[in-house]
């Protein structure tokens, strides 16, 4: 455990000496703060549920950012030979990388928690639905972290996993947006399927099993991918 | 220390050599053994499997057959082969956003050392490897010379009983080139090391043996003095006579016909000629031979020099003139 947690400070290390971290987060807060604010004082609403809808669509664009360079950076500069030649189990190096972009996210979204401060202050905030969006929001979090380590495990280069990061949550946000689409009898599976439809319930304020599983269940399947595209050297 | 057996890796790639139902051997049947408080350098040419050797031993790449033990662990065993082993992959991949001591720092937690261990010896390294003056230093600002250095002490942050170092001395200037040869040297007093090298005046000047590999396997093992006689397979020496040479080249013959004198040396004038005498048979010697059929030519003996086979030649020779 203890190399797990001194991976993920070092990324954190990294990430608050490097100027991307500080990009990042600059363009998260204008994006997010455009969604929020647009709602505040375009529609005159004072509650959180729009800027939980937006969150998918800017975690697709922010997430791919801070996980691109966990593994295709050690795999293009050599590192990972170093990590893989010290008594730590690949394992624990995908861990450690998960736990650092979950850290980092985590930061991002508590800063937005002022948001419902300042909801609280001028209007009747629902603060159990509140908690609970924050809750979903941090599990879809994870699944879309796992996405991209796992996009950021399969290539050496940055960039290449940026787009492949996207291009999983894009897939993942046209599947529910294409749920109207479907034939009614394929709705079920695939609402059953898309983490959009699992997220969009919870943050109506409902904190079921169901869907906090559907999220462990993703972020799992996508850290055991990640593990195997790391061991992938072995079977070559 | 480094036992290794029949150890072989191939990969799916097709290739007109070397193929085996389609497979490309980038080592194959290799095997040596290293001993304790040895240095041996690992030589060939480029792409003959000195990287992937290492890469198997350090348990990165498994090998597709064959086994090794270090220090009595076998590979599968990868987590205790990984506590016995220091790395130094080629180029000293390292964490270049980071500070020099932060780097080691990080190694340290990787190598399981508690915190207070790893700080001393994370200062021991430090000094000898003349980092001390560079510890708060982002490595990306660092010359690749303390680059390396960096590299060599993360490399023995865990005090490893064996040392894998891949290319050690690539991209360094001659002054740099000298300080990681004195380096390793020194280590090599109390640890086993493995050195692999295209440099021919490197592995000369560190190592206590010599391994040549080309095209994924054994060519020749041992000293570079071994080496030289089983590659030249005759002893020689060069002379400088005055006086008649083709007497002396009859009396010579006369005496053993084995030998042979090469008369491509030309001569330097007033009577005086540079000479090659060589001979196949071992149990001659060749400076008693030229001695005694020099007194019955009536020639005078100005020079003798026991001429060996460089380590050049023999790189060449084994490896088939790849360079």
């Amino acid at each position: 455990m203890n190399r797990v947690l001194a991976m993920m400070f070092k990324e954190w290390k990294i990430c608050i000496d490097t100027p991307l971290g500080y990009v990042i987060a600059v363009a998260f807060f204008l994006a997010s703060g455009y969604f929020f604010s647009s709602n505040l004082f375009l529609i005159g609403q004072a509650d959180m549920r729009n800027w939980f809808s937006s969150l998918p669509l800017l975690l697709m664009f922010f997430m791919p950012a801070l996980a691109m360079r966990m593994l295709a950076d050690e795999q293009r500069t050599g590192t990972f030979e170093l990590l893989a030649t010290m008594p730590l189990r690949t394992g624990e190096i995908v861990a450690g990388k998960f736990l650092a972009v979950l850290l980092q996210i985590t930061l991002l979204l508590a800063l937005t928690l002022t948001y419902p401060l300042t909801l609280a202050l001028i209007g009747d905030l629902d603060v159990g639905q509140v908690s609970v969006s924050y809750i979903a929001a941090l599990l879809m979090a994870s699944s879309y972290a796992a996405m991209c380590l796992f996009a950021s495990g399969i290539t050496r280069y940055e960039v290449v996993a940026y787009v492949v990061g996207f291009g999983l949550l894009l897939a993942m946000f046209l599947v529910s947006q294409s749920l109207p689409l479907l034939p009614p009898a394929m709705q079920d599976t695939v609402m059953l399927l898309s983490p959009l439809a699992h997220y969009e319930s919870m943050i109506r304020g409902m904190l079921a099993l169901e869907d906090v599983l559907y999220f462990l269940s993703l972020t799992g399947l996508f850290l055991i991918l990640t593990w195997f595209s790391l061991e992938r050297r072995r079977w070559m | 220390m480094i036992h290794a057996e029949l150890l072989s890796r191939q990969y799916g790639i097709p290739s007109s050599k070397k193929t085996d139902n389609g497979a490309f051997y980038a080592v194959r049947d290799l095997s040596f053994h290293v001993r304790r408080g040895e240095v041996m350098g690992l030589l060939g040419p480029n792409g003959a499997g000195k990287s992937t050797t290492m890469k198997m031993l350090t348990c990165f790449l498994p090998p597709s057959s064959g086994d090794a033990t270090i220090n009595g662990v076998p590979l599968k065993d990868d987590v205790r082969i990984r506590q016995q082993l220091g790395y130094l992959p080629e180029q000293a991949p390292l964490y270049t956003d980071l500070d020099v001591h932060a780097h080691l720092a990080f190694i340290a937690s990787m190598q399981g050392l508690p915190k207070a261990t790893a700080a001393d010896r994370i200062r021991e390294m430090a000094r000898l490897c003349g980092l001390e003056s560079v510890l708060n230093r982002r490595i990306d600002e660092l010359s690749k010379g303390f680059r390396q250095r960096v590299g060599l002490a993360a490399s023995m942050l865990h005090d490893p009983v064996c040392l894998i170092l891949d290319e050690p001395t690539t991209g360094l200037d001659p002054n740099q080139i000298v300080e990681i040869r004195h380096l390793i040297r020194r280590l090599g007093e109390e640890k086993t090391v493995l050195l692999s090298s295209h440099v021919l005046s490197e592995v000369e000047a560190v190592c206590d043996r010599v391994m040549i590999i080309s095209d994924g396997q054994l060519r020749s093992i041992g000293t570079t003095d071994e080496l030289s006689r089983a590659a030249s397979g005759e002893s020689r020496l060069r002379l400088v006579l005055r006086g008649d040479v083709s007497r002396f080249t009859t009396a010579i013959r006369s005496q053993h016909s084995t030998c042979s004198v090469e008369a491509e040396v030309a001569a330097t004038g007033d009577d005086v000629y540079q000479l090659m005498l060589s001979c196949s048979d071992p149990s001659v010697h060749l400076g008693e031979l030229a001695f005694q059929a020099a007194v019955s030519a009536g020639a005078v003996l100005l020079e003798m020099q026991p001429q060996s086979t460089s380590l050049e030649d023999v790189f060449h020779q084994m490896t088939g003139g790849r360079s």
